[in-house]
């Protein structure tokens, strides 16, 4: 799942402004579903897709999968950019 | 600092929720027709200055704009004094202004503290009394609901970031406690670390007591693919002096904080945050708290390991005094191990079940020590008795561990591995899956050894005849799904040379 289309689906973005705000977090799907409002289902599918696209790391373990913000500079100004753009608009 | 910080953005909303709320403007709107015209204002202090009345009732009042021009301050000194006395009786206060219109202030309060006052005059009537009250309950009603609102909106920004927090610090414990591999576990803290803290690098290094001296265990750069394993004294550098002073050492570009649980066993160095900013005092609590949920976990895996090493040892001192009756038949060989761990692992078994199959593969056979040396060499066939008394080793061999608790998982291997896949083995005539895999990759593994190791009864045949029987007893004896993964094995180079090297010396 490339950039662009991430920014169509309202969860994703959610996700993102969520890691984006919080960059030190790591959390679970279930931890990431609180946080957002949504339903952990849904958001355990876009967390992969988030992890596909490199914009998350997946931390992951036998008992759970914890969830965590890029450390790449360039992606990280990628979002900024993008998650301003669609606050303005 | 803080306190008056709080304090004034706590003001400063409480007026901004009042100047946008629509219950307050549709309460001056009720008020105004009872008393047509009026004017109100809003005073944003609890100690306004003229200067600041001046302003609020020339843009508000049409009379005084009208009549004054903003020269004539004589009905701003009156509200002035007005509103000094409502400071005093935190009361509503009515007053008349030079021009004669009647007015009132109202403060705000909340909790015997005064924010401010809302205002209103330019009334050619008095106010009743009772509209008085109306407008005192209404007001005070809407601001203690406004209050609610920005206590609720206070909690919530206080409050989240620490739950975020929490959860991290909840998530990280869950992600180390779960496993019991020190090869797994320290590589894993360094990078949940490195997230947490947002740093390019971090280094684990445990205290090698006897040399005085931190070895490094981990180091994860995300700048570079390939990094230098640093050996650092007792004393020296961060991590050396964080160790040796047991608190954390903290400077612009690095913090090391030892682990501590109840000694010193090593420390957690971050380097150089991503966004170039130093470390600060918040860092030190996060990755102090993360460090003693880490010393945890490595304390665990290292008991764990040292647990095993015990259990192994226990194992291997079997073998060996069963050894005695039968030199070089009980005694593990380095080779057979690896084929039946490398079945093991081609065959994608958990953890847990590899540990059984590696402690199953020196202890399959230990039941024999109640079958008579005579019978075990016997170079003739058995009668029917002598076999039966052959046949119950396996059982023998669950009887034998049943008291060492951790070898449980192991028993199913040792009591099936002469089972065979079509059901004509021992001792329950198990079938196919019915037989636990462990068992399967036993009987073949066993088999295999048994056929090209030395026997007092028989002569020993070559590994590639032993490979043919193998592969001829595939679906029969043997598993075919295990024999087609043991052909893969057995032909590998490092397996060839290792059972060479350990059969033939060369």
């Amino acid at each position: 799942m490339d950039i662009n289309r991430i920014f169509k689906s309202d969860i994703h973005i959610k996700i993102l402004k969520f890691f984006h705000e919080n960059q030190a977090s790591i959390d679970t799907p279930r931890g990431v579903a609180t946080w957002i409002g949504e339903e952990r289902g849904k958001v355990k599918t876009a967390l992969e897709d988030l992890v596909n696209a490199k914009i998350l790391v997946a931390h992951r373990a036998t008992s759970t999968t914890g969830y965590s913000y890029t450390n790449d500079d360039k992606i990280i100004s990628k979002v900024k950019k993008l998650l301003k753009s669609k606050e303005s608009s | 600092m803080d306190e008056i910080t709080n304090a004034n953005t706590y003001q400063k909303g409480l007026f901004e929720k009042l100047r946008k709320s629509v219950s307050l403007k549709k309460e001056e709107e009720c008020i105004a027709c009872l008393i047509k015209p009026a004017a109100w204002w809003t005073i944003e202090k609890p100690n306004p200055k003229l200067a600041d009345l001046k302003k609020l009732v020339s843009c508000s009042c049409p009379h005084y704009k009208a009549s004054s021009a903003g020269k004539d301050t004589g009905c701003i000194k009156i509200i002035y004094k007005v509103i000094q006395k409502a400071r005093e009786t935190k009361a509503l206060t009515k007053f008349a202004c030079v021009h004669n219109l009647h007015g009132f202030i109202y403060p705000i309060m909340n909790e015997g503290t005064l924010y401010g006052y809302i205002g209103s005059c330019y009334k050619k009537r008095d106010v009743t009394p009772e509209v008085l009250e109306i407008f005192a309950t209404f007001t005070d009603t809407l601001v203690r609901e406004i209050q609610k609102e920005l206590e609720l909106a206070k909690l919530y920004e206080t409050v989240r970031p620490r739950a975020i927090a929490l959860s991290t610090v909840h998530t990280v414990h869950r992600l180390i406690s779960s496993t019991l591999d020190l090869t797994e576990l320290i590589p894993r803290i360094a990078r949940l670390s490195l997230q947490i803290m947002r740093a390019n690098r971090c280094s684990i290094k445990l205290v090698d007591s006897k040399r005085k001296i931190l070895l490094p265990k981990a180091t994860v750069d995300l700048r570079k693919k390939n990094v230098m394993l640093k050996k650092v004294k007792v004393g020296r550098h961060a991590p050396g002096r964080a160790f040796k002073y047991g608190r954390p050492i903290r400077g612009r570009d690095y913090l090391a904080v030892p682990l501590i649980d109840e000694d010193t066993i090593g420390v957690i160095t971050v380097y150089d945050k991503i966004d170039r900013k130093p470390f600060t005092q918040f860092d030190q609590e996060i990755i102090s708290t993360l460090a003693e949920q880490a010393v945890i976990a490595i304390k665990n895996a290292q008991l764990y390991k040292e647990q095993e090493r015990i259990t192994m040892g226990s194992i291997k001192s079997l073998a060996k005094v069963l050894d005695t009756r039968a030199p070089g038949t009980y005694v593990p060989r380095a080779s057979f191990l690896k084929i039946a761990l490398l079945i093991g692992q081609e065959m994608h078994l958990d953890i847990e079940n590899m540990k059984s199959l590696e402690y199953a593969a020196i202890l399959h056979d230990a039941g024999e020590i109640v079958v008579p040396y005579e019978l075990l060499t016997k170079p003739s066939k058995l009668t029917s008795k002598e076999y039966e008394l052959v046949k119950s080793h396996p059982m023998a061999g669950v009887e034998l561990i049943k008291h060492m608790k951790v070898l449980k998982s192991v028993t199913p291997i040792i009591l099936y591995h002469h089972e065979n896949y079509d059901g004509t083995g021992y001792p329950k005539g198990l079938k196919k899956e019915q037989i636990p895999i462990g068992a399967r990759i036993m009987a073949v593994v066993g088999a295999f050894e048994a056929m090209i190791t030395k026997r007092t009864y028989r002569s020993v045949r070559k590994i590639s005849d032993a490979i043919e029987e193998v592969k001829k007893n595939s679906g029969t004896q043997f598993d075919p799904k295990v024999v087609s993964v043991f052909l893969r094995v057995i032909n590998r180079k490092d397996v060839q040379q290792a059972l060479e090297k350990e059969l033939y010396g060369h």
